[in-house]
């Protein structure tokens, strides 16, 4: 588990697998969380990545891009410093796919090296700065590891949402999109735009949410989560 | 209603995987895209085994020092690849020593070409822009590729 290059010094948990040898993905470095699993549509897209499809690598990057940005966004790192990150963090993806066996710890993964990626240029940016002494490591490292968890789950739970969402019927996303709107649509655009009275909007909308709810992969997370008895929020 | 997720908290969740996706910009998203032209097939890939600016972070005791340069182990099957990363320049050896060529290949733009000298020494100056891999070629044809390398 610990990374080879500091036997002992490192913090086991978050450095497996960063700069490590290919077994970096090999297994998951945390709980396997609900929303993937090596049935789900990320495994099927790592194999297709791995063999050359280039959508499948698209399809990837557009799953997870907002996990990476919104860890640099925490650690408020400006766009260029955040385009730097992102730039590593898929270089080095790219040169794993070979050697992922497990798909579930993929994000885990991503959040690991995005996490360290920040960090990296964190610290280059005060050495630029001339601030003096060594940056104190648990400053900049962000690593709580209970953020890291949440940072994960909620990105798991978020995919899993948009690709139920992208899953919907034409109609469902449409009248759901509306709904999601901020500030709110009225319901009686909401009625003059779909052309469907104001009366019903209520009950498709019950009956689009039910459909999001079945998603193999949402209907998966709602069903981990009653042990916990919590909310996302 | 069932406990599972009552709609209004369905709708609130739902609202906020959206917002996630619609707040990364576009163009952060391309780049990721285009990382996968990358893709490497045939060449050995060597794996970073050590990083001074790792281990300094690792253990805040030990000061970086300004000035002192940061030193990088590559480790293949066949071959070590040992780095000196200065403020302008890279001095590098390779272990087996043999002679042959190194290309420093930044994500963007041209590679640079260095050679490497019969006890395996090599320079790159100026520094590639990061990040930058190094692929070393011996006389004896051997193919190694470093991991990347950022600054």
């Amino acid at each position: 588990m610990l990374m080879e290059i500091a036997p002992g010094l490192g913090r086991p948990r978050t450095m497996q697998g960063i700069h490590g040898p290919p077994a970096a993905l090999r297994r998951p470095t945390r709980r396997e969380g609900p929303a993937v699993r090596d049935d789900s549509p990320v495994a099927a897209l790592v194999a297709r990545a791995r063999d050359g499809d280039k959508q499948a690598w698209d399809a990837i990057v557009d799953r997870y891009a907002p996990l990476i940005w919104s860890i640099c966004r925490r650690y408020r790192l400006d766009r260029a410093d955040a385009d730097d990150v992102g730039q590593s963090v898929w270089l080095r993806l790219v040169d794993q796919l070979a050697f992922i066996r497990e798909p579930a710890a993929l994000p885990g993964w991503l959040a690991t090296t995005t996490r360290r990626e920040c960090g990296r240029v964190l610290s280059a940016a005060r050495r630029q700065e001339a601030l003096g002494d060594a940056v104190d490591a648990a400053e900049i490292s962000g690593d709580d590891p209970e953020i890291a968890e949440r940072e994960v789950l909620a990105a798991e739970r978020n995919t899993a949402l948009r690709e139920a969402f992208a899953h919907l019927p034409p109609r469902c996303q449409e009248l759901v999109g509306l709904l999601l709107e901020d500030p709110p649509v009225p319901y009686a655009d909401i009625s003059a735009k779909l052309g469907i009275p104001v009366g019903s909007i209520g009950p498709s909308r019950g009956r689009c949410l039910d459909r999001l709810r079945r998603y193999p992969a949402v209907a998966a997370l709602i069903s981990n989560e009653i042990p916990a008895g919590g909310g996302p929020q | 209603m069932s406990q599972q997720w009552a709609d209004d908290r369905l709708m609130a969740a739902l609202g906020e995987a959206v917002r996630a996706a619609r707040a990364v910009p576009p163009e952060f998203t391309e780049a990721g895209r285009a990382a996968y032209t990358w893709r490497t097939v045939d060449a050995e890939l060597a794996a970073l085994t050590f990083d001074s600016a790792t281990q300094a972070a690792a253990a805040p005791a030990v000061r970086a020092e300004e000035a002192s340069p940061r030193f990088l182990t590559f480790a293949g099957s066949q071959l070590t690849i040992e780095l000196e990363i200065g403020p302008d320049s890279i001095v590098g050896q390779i272990v087996p020593s043999q002679p042959g060529h190194v290309d420093a290949c930044p994500a963007t733009g041209a590679a640079a070409t260095a050679e490497i000298d019969e006890i395996g020494c090599f320079i790159i100056r100026p520094l590639p822009s990061s990040p930058f891999r190094l692929h070393c070629h011996t006389a004896a044809d051997v193919s190694v590729l470093t991991t990347w390398i950022t600054l």
